[in-house]
C-alpha cells in the first residue's frame, strides 16, 4: 500500500514538475517578450521617462517616450497608450502613430506602454492569451497582452486598502497596482504611483497643453465609446464629439464631463495638477464583459461574441453589437481619429497652442485597407529607427 | 453546436465529472481538479461555435493551470501566516490565559461578555476581509470561552463560523465590494455603513440566538478550575503586545497612508508572530509549529489552489460568462427573489472570484436599472460569506471545524444549527436590497 502511495505521489511530483517547467518558461517568455517598434522617419528624440523624474529609473515603467518636434512654435499634445494593457487598442493606435507621425507644428509626445509592467502578465482567472498579433504583408506583427494592474513581480504586496494619495478616497486594495486610480502620482509611492509622478514631470517640464488616454471598456459599462473630459476641455472634446458622431463614425462617440469626487484617474488629475486640459477616450471591448464566452485571441481581435450580443438583445448594453463584432480595426481607427479630431478642434478652439500633423491615416483610410499598411518590418527598417517597448 | 450549447455542455461535463468523482469518494480538491480537467477536455472536443476560434496549444492549457492555481495566491498566503501567529501564540500558552482572564471578569456579565466576543470576533476578519483568518486567529480563543459558558459544541462551531462570516462582510474591508466595486469601476466610498449596519445586525442575531438558554450559573472558581493553566509569566502586557502590533501594523496604513510601508497581510502576521517569540515566557519549537500549520492548512490551501483552476476554466470555456449572463437576464423579480440562494451557493463554488462573476453584472445592471448600486452590492457582499459553509469549498466552515477541532457531523451539527441567522440574515439582505432606494437615502449614499 506505502509503495503504491508513494508511485503515485512520485507520479503526481514529476507532472506538477512538468506543468511548472512549461508554465514557467511560458511566464518568462510573456514577461521578457520586447515589442519593437519602427519609429516614423520624422521622430526627433526617444527619451526615457526617467529622464523626467529618476523615480522610475531601472524600473520595467521607465518607458520610452517618442518625442515628435517640428520646431515650430505650438502646442504640444501628449498621447500614451497601454494604462490597461488588457485594453490592446491603445497600444495599437499609440504604435501606430509613432511609426507614422510626421509634425510640422508643435510638439507631439508619445508613449505606448504607460504601464509597461501590467503588460508582462495576464489576469489571473480571466484565462487571457499572453499575446496578441496582427498579420502584416511582412509577417505577424506581436504585442503582449496584460492585465490591467501592474505585475505582482515589480509591485507587491498590496496594501488591505488603497488610499489614494492625496484625496484621500479609498479603492479597492489592488487598484494601488492600476496607473489610472493614482494620478498625479507619488514620488516614494509603489511602482504605478512613482510611473504618474513621472509623467506628470513629463507634463510639466515638456509643457504639454493637452493629453489623452486611449483606454476599452467593456459593453456592460456606462462610460462607453465617449471622450471624458477635464473641465479645460469640455469645449475641444463636445465640438470633436459632435463632429465625429455626424461626419464619420457609425456609432456616435459621447462627452462626459470628468466626475470631480471620483479620484486617481487621468481625465480628472493630470487636468488639475497641471496646465494641460485632460482627455481620455472608450471605445468598446468585448473581451472586458464578465458575460462573454469563451475567452481567446480571437474574441479579442475580432471583438465578436454570442452572449455579450445576447445581453444586447435584452438591452442591458451601452454600445450596439452584432455578429461583425467590434474589430480591432475600427476600435483603433476610433481612437486615431479622436486623437486627430482634437488636434484640428483644438487648433482653432486654442490657436496659441497649433499643432499641424501628416502620415497618419484617416478612420475610412484605416477602415478600408486596415491596420496593416502602417506597421513597418523592424527587420528591413534601419537600425537606428527599431526601438523596443 | 452554438457557443452557448458549447459552453452548456462544459457546465454539464463538469457537473458529471464532479459526480462521478464524489462517487468514487475522491476528495473535494481532487473532485474540483478532476471536474476542472473534464472541462477542458470537453472544450477542446467539442465544436465552439458559430464563430472561428483561435487554437489552444497544449503547452497553453498547463499555463492556464498553472496560472489558475495563483488565483488565491495572496489569500493562501494570509492564511498561512495568521495560522501560524494564533498557533505560537497558542502553544505559548497566550490562549490559555487570555481565556482565563476573559471568564474571569466577564463570566458572570453574560450578556457584556457575549457583545465582547462578537467584537473579537469581528475586528480581525474586519481589518483582512478574511473569514478564515477570523476563525484562524481568534477562533480557538473565543471557541475556548463559549465552551467555558457552557454553549454546545454544534452550536460553538456554527457561531464561530457565522461570525467569522459577518466579520468578513464588516467594514472597512469587505473583499467582495472592493473587487466588484474595482471592476465596475466604483470608488469603495458609501459602502461602511451598509456593510456594517447588515454584519452587525447578522453577527447579532447569530451570537444570541446561538447561545439562547445558556445560563452563567455556576461559580465563576468552578469554571476557572475546568480551563487549562496558564504558564507561568503571562501577563497583561506580554498578552496584548502581539496583539497591538498586529493592530499598528494594520491601521498605521490606514491612518498614515502617505507615508506608511505597506507590508502585507501575510508580513504583519509573521511580525506578530515575532512579538509572540519575544513575548512569551515559555520557549515553542517554531520550526514544529510551522510545519504543523502547514499540515493542518493543506487541506484549506488546496481547495482555494483549486478553485482557482477551476474559475480559470470556466472563464476558458466560456461556461463562467454563460452563468453570470443566466443570472443578468432573469426578470428582475425573479433576481431578487433568487439572489439569497444564488449568491451563497456561487461563494461555497469559487469564493472570492463570485465578485467579479456576478457582482460586476448585477453593479452594471442595477445602475442601468436606476436602483442605489452602493446599498445593493452592500446586500450581495454580506450574502457571499454566508456561503462559506457550503460545499464544495466551505473553506471558513473548514477552518472552523479544524480549528475548533469538532468531531460532530458537519452538515447535522455546524450547518443545521447555523441555519436559522444564515436565513435570517439573507433575509435583511434582501429586503435591504428591495428597498435600496429609500434605504440610500436614509443613508446618504
Amino acid at each position: 500500500m506505502d509503495k503504491k502511495l508513494n508511485l503515485i505521489k512520485s507520479i503526481a511530483l514529476c507532472v506538477i514538475a512538468f506543468c511548472m517547467a512549461v508554465a514557467g518558461y511560458l511566464f518568462w517568455e510573456h514577461r521578457n517578450y520586447k515589442e519593437p517598434v519602427v519609429v516614423s522617419e520624422y521622430i526627433t528624440e526617444v527619451k526615457k521617462l526617467s529622464d523626467y523624474s529618476d523615480v522610475v529609473k531601472g524600473t520595467v515603467n521607465d518607458s520610452n517616450v517618442y518625442i515628435f518636434d517640428s520646431g515650430v512654435e505650438g502646442g504640444t499634445f501628449l498621447i500614451w497608450g497601454s494604462t490597461h494593457p488588457e485594453e490592446p487598442a491603445g497600444v495599437m493606435a499609440a504604435s501606430l502613430m509613432v511609426e507614422n507621425l510626421k509634425v510640422t507644428q508643435g510638439k507631439v509626445i508619445i508613449i505606448d506602454r504607460e504601464n509597461n509592467s501590467a503588460s508582462t502578465n495576464t489576469r489571473v482567472g480571466e484565462a487571457y492569451p499572453r499575446f496578441f498579433t496582427y498579420e502584416t504583408e511582412w509577417g505577424t506583427k506581436i504585442w503582449r497582452f496584460g492585465d490591467r494592474h501592474a505585475n505582482q513581480l515589480d509591485s507587491w504586496p498590496d496594501p488591505e486598502v488603497y488610499i489614494h494619495y492625496p484625496s484621500g478616497q479609498t479603492l479597492a486594495n489592488v487598484d494601488i497596482r492600476n496607473t489610472n486610480r493614482n494620478w498625479p502620482g507619488k514620488a516614494n509611492g509603489l511602482l504605478t504611483e512613482r510611473t504618474n509622478y513621472a509623467v506628470m514631470e513629463l507634463i510639466r517640464q515638456e509643457g504639454v497643453d493637452m493629453t489623452l488616454d486611449f483606454h476599452e471598456a467593456e459593453l456592460e459599462y456606462t462610460v462607453e465609446n465617449t471622450i471624458v473630459v477635464h473641465e479645460k476641455g469640455q469645449a475641444v472634446a463636445a465640438m470633436v464629439s459632435m463632429d465625429l458622431t455626424a461626419n464619420t463614425f457609425d456609432v456616435p462617440v459621447g462627452m462626459e464631463f470628468s466626475p470631480t469626487a471620483l479620484h486617481g484617474l487621468s481625465h480628472r488629475e493630470v487636468g488639475d495638477y497641471s496646465d494641460a486640459a485632460s482627455y481620455l477616450v472608450e471605445v468598446a471591448e468585448p473581451m472586458l464583459d464578465r458575460i462573454r464566452g469563451i475567452t481567446d485571441e480571437e474574441l479579442l481581435m475580432s471583438g465578436k461574441d454570442r452572449f455579450v450580443m445576447m445581453a444586447g438583445d435584452r438591452g442591458l448594453l451601452y454600445a450596439p453589437i452584432d455578429e461583425n463584432g467590434w474589430p480591432i480595426e475600427k476600435r483603433v481607427a476610433r481612437h486615431i481619429a479622436v486623437a486627430t479630431k482634437i488636434i484640428e478642434v483644438n487648433n482653432t478652439v486654442n490657436p496659441d497652442q497649433v499643432i499641424t500633423i501628416e502620415g497618419i491615416p484617416t478612420y475610412e483610410e484605416i477602415m478600408a485597407n486596415g491596420l496593416a499598411p502602417y506597421y513597418h518590418n523592424p527587420a528591413t527598417a534601419p537600425a537606428e529607427r527599431v526601438y523596443y517597448d | 453546436m452554438t457557443m452557448l450549447q458549447h459552453s452548456l455542455a462544459v457546465i454539464v461535463v463538469i457537473a458529471l465529472v464532479f459526480a462521478i468523482a464524489k462517487k468514487c469518494k475522491a476528495c473535494t480538491e481532487l473532485t474540483l481538479l478532476l471536474a476542472a480537467v473534464g472541462a477542458i477536455i470537453a472544450h477542446l472536443i467539442l465544436p465552439m461555435g458559430e464563430d472561428p476560434r483561435s487554437a489552444l496549444p497544449f503547452t497553453e492549457i498547463i499555463r492556464h493551470v498553472v496560472e489558475g492555481t495563483f488565483n488565491y495566491f495572496d489569500v493562501c498566503l494570509t492564511f498561512l501566516t495568521a495560522t501560524f501567529f494564533m498557533t505560537l501564540y497558542k502553544e505559548a500558552g497566550g490562549v490559555n490565559y487570555m481565556v482565563r482572564q476573559i471568564v474571569g471578569r466577564f463570566y458572570k456579565k453574560r450578556i457584556l461578555l457575549l457583545l465582547l466576543l462578537t467584537v473579537v470576533m469581528m475586528v480581525p476578519g474586519a481589518v483582512t476581509g478574511s473569514g478564515a483568518t477570523t476563525v484562524l486567529t481568534v477562533g480557538g480563543l473565543v471557541g475556548a470561552v463559549l465552551a467555558a459558558m457552557g454553549v454546545n459544541e454544534d452550536r460553538r462551531v456554527a457561531l464561530i463560523f457565522l461570525l467569522a462570516a459577518m466579520s468578513a462582510a464588516c467594514p472597512p474591508i469587505n473583499l467582495w465590494a472592493m473587487m466588484a466595486a474595482a471592476g465596475a469601476n466604483m470608488p469603495f466610498v458609501g459602502f461602511t455603513w451598509p456593510l456594517l449596519i447588515l454584519s452587525g445586525v447578522g453577527a447579532l442575531v447569530s451570537t444570541f440566538y446561538l447561545t439562547r438558554g445558556v445560563r452563567n450559573t455556576k461559580p465563576v472558581e468552578e469554571v476557572l478550575g475546568n480551563l487549562p493553566e496558564a504558564p507561568a509569566g503571562w501577563n497583561a502586557l506580554r498578552a496584548f503586545v502581539p496583539f497591538v502590533v498586529m493592530i499598528v501594523l494594520i491601521m498605521g496604513a490606514r491612518i498614515f497612508p502617505a507615508w506608511w510601508p505597506v507590508f502585507g497581510l501575510p508580513m504583519i502576521f509573521m511580525i506578530s508572530a515575532g512579538a509572540v517569540l519575544i513575548c512569551s515566557p515559555k520557549k515553542v519549537k517554531v520550526m514544529e509549529i510551522a510545519v504543523t500549520t502547514v499540515q493542518n492548512l493543506k487541506e484549506l490551501v488546496g481547495i482555494m489552489v483549486v478553485v482557482g483552476i477551476l474559475n480559470q476554466t470556466l472563464t476558458l470555456t466560456g461556461a463562467r460568462g454563460l452563468i453570470s449572463l443566466a443570472v443578468v437576464i432573469l426578470p428582475i423579480w425573479l433576481l431578487f427573489a433568487a439572489l439569497w440562494l444564488i449568491l451563497p451557493v456561487a461563494e461555497g463554488v469559487l469564493q472570492y472570484a463570485v465578485a467579479p462573476l456576478f457582482g460586476v453584472p448585477l453593479i452594471m445592471l442595477f445602475n442601468m436599472l436606476g436602483y442605489n448600486p452602493v446599498v445593493a452590492l452592500s446586500c450581495w457582499s454580506v450574502m457571499w460569506p454566508v456561503g462559506d459553509c457550503l460545499p464544495p469549498t466551505a473553506v471558513v466552515g473548514r477552518a472552523a471545524v479544524m480549528e475548533m477541532n469538532y468531531k460532530g457531523n458537519y452538515y447535522k451539527g455546524l450547518v443545521k444549527n447555523a441555519l436559522v441567522p444564515m436565513l435570517v440574515i439573507l433575509a435583511l439582505c434582501t429586503i435591504t436590497m428591495i428597498f435600496n432606494k429609500p434605504v440610500g437615502d436614509l443613508l446618504g449614499v
